[in-house]
């Protein structure tokens, strides 16, 4: 039965932009860090580390490499962060796409060592393939509920919301697990070409939706 | 493929947010970012977009061990390992010096002051009727500072309605191998735009909607291969050329 919306915490009320306040206050301690500024690069460890491992973690489930490329991400931060421009991006955002931006190119490399591996490996019975039918559904919240716990991020979830229902999990396998157009497809069992384009037209309406001022986003 | 055709790089731009577009044709797609700034905004408001709905994902503390090596990758450790120390010192002669020139823009009004009368005298609005609106041409000195990475001085011609751009090389040296030339348009304050890889031995030619728009100062840095990494100048600034306003 779905909540009653005068009672459930509604999505209309959430903080207009939890993303944008948060990323507010993070501007100041990037520009110090871009400064050089040792005691901010700690603050921002402190504040946006859980957030990023987190992200991480969902994308490359192996937990000690998923370390190093936090590590990787907060030594390119500090080398980097005076090429962060605060006019055109929040820190957040920055800093959480340079999170699954190595991520995603952690698992092209994980890919292809698992599969020189198991190539080697006579007594292989498949074992691999359930390891990573397990890493896919992973622990805590599936794909579908994440996108739901992002309610904060009020207008991306609201266009999600306009998207069918195959639409919307190819786009949480893809955005939060890391899956490419063919892990999806074999995860969907669809054809590849079918969730190619579904992921097509599902970005081609989320940008459509997005683009419009909120009042006039289709309910 | 055609990466300037505006859909097509929104469609790579949000497939390579969204994490779908792997393999070679990502490895492609970041070589071709520091190049076009077109693609490197397409990817910047796909990032804009999709990035709040990591707000979804739990959060996980990571190990004390993480910060610790970060610390001492970054900062080194008070004993000094040599191999940490040796990496923060090539980085600091690589681009300690050369980060945030921009912001040091006016102290080389001396050296620039020391080129004005070529400069001055070639930064003409050239006085052709019937168009009315004639380009701007500005020269970009050598800088003597970083004579010895590459000397090299340009003369660009910027169409006055500010959309177009053709480069052309007085006297450049060619980078290196694994080294590029990059344009940059600098506002008077804030971080360069970049305008894409140029040409030593060539003519560039550059489109894009406000060329001049905040822009002070036009200047080339010597780059990695395919461009800075960070998407701001890393390297020394080769050439500068001011705007007069």
């Amino acid at each position: 039965m779905p909540p009653d919306p005068a009672r459930s915490p509604s999505r209309t009320a959430a903080p207009i932009d939890t993303w944008g306040r948060r990323s507010e206050a993070l501007a100041d301690a990037l520009s110090r860090v871009a400064l050089g500024d040792r005691q901010a690069f700690a603050a921002l460890y402190r504040d946006t580390s859980a957030h990023l491992f987190g992200v991480i973690l969902r994308i490359n489930t192996d937990r000690a490499q998923a370390e190093d490329l936090l590590q990787e991400v907060f030594v390119n931060v500090w080398r980097a962060a005076q090429g962060f421009d605060a006019l055109r991006s929040q820190p957040l955002t920055w800093l959480t796409s340079i999170a699954r931006n190595r991520a995603i190119d952690s698992l092209r490399r994980r890919k292809s060592e698992v599969s020189t591996v198991s190539a080697n490996l006579p007594g292989d019975d498949g074992e691999g393939d359930l390891d990573q039918t397990a890493q896919m559904a992973g622990d805590g919240p599936d794909p579908l509920q994440q996108l739901e716990q992002a309610a904060q991020a009020r207008e991306v979830t609201h266009c999600l919301q306009q998207l069918s229902a195959e639409q919307q999990q190819c786009v949480a396998l893809a955005f939060y697990q890391g899956l490419s157009h063919a892990e999806v497809a074999e995860h969907l069992v669809q054809p590849l070409g079918t969730v190619k384009s579904w992921v097509r037209r599902a970005l081609m309406a989320l940008k459509d939706c997005l683009g419009r001022p909120l009042g006039q986003q289709a309910h | 493929m055609d990466y300037s055709r505006p859909e097509l790089a929104d469609r790579l731009a949000a497939e390579h947010v969204l994490g779908t577009l792997r393999g070679p044709a990502r490895r492609r797609f970041d070589a071709l970012l520091p190049a076009h700034p077109a693609l490197r905004r397409a990817v910047a408001q796909w990032q804009e977009r999709l990035a709040p709905l990591t707000l979804g994902v739990p959060a996980v503390a990571p190990p004390d061990r993480v910060w610790a090596a970060i610390e001492a990758r970054v900062f080194g450790d008070a004993a000094g390992a040599s191999t940490v120390a040796a990496d923060r010192g090539a980085r600091a002669r690589t681009s300690g010096d050369s980060a945030r020139w921009w912001q040091r823009l006016g102290l080389w009004q001396g050296w620039s002051a020391v080129a004005s009368a070529a400069v001055i005298a070639l930064v003409v609005m050239v006085a052709t009727p019937p168009p009315a609106q004639p380009p701007i041409v500005v020269v970009l000195a050598a800088n003597p500072e970083a004579a010895q990475a590459l000397n090299a001085s340009f003369v660009a011609s910027v169409s006055a309605d500010g959309r177009a751009l053709v480069l052309r090389p007085i006297s450049a040296a060619a980078p290196g191998p694994g080294r590029a030339l990059e344009l940059w348009a600098v506002p008077a304050q804030g971080t360069p735009r970049s305008l894409g890889l140029v040409q030593a031995d060539g003519e560039t030619r550059l489109l894009r909607t406000q060329l001049l728009r905040d822009t002070a100062a036009f200047a080339v840095s010597l780059e990695p291969a395919g461009g800075s990494p960070t998407g701001a100048p890393t390297g020394p600034i080769v050439s500068l050329g001011k705007l007069q306003s």
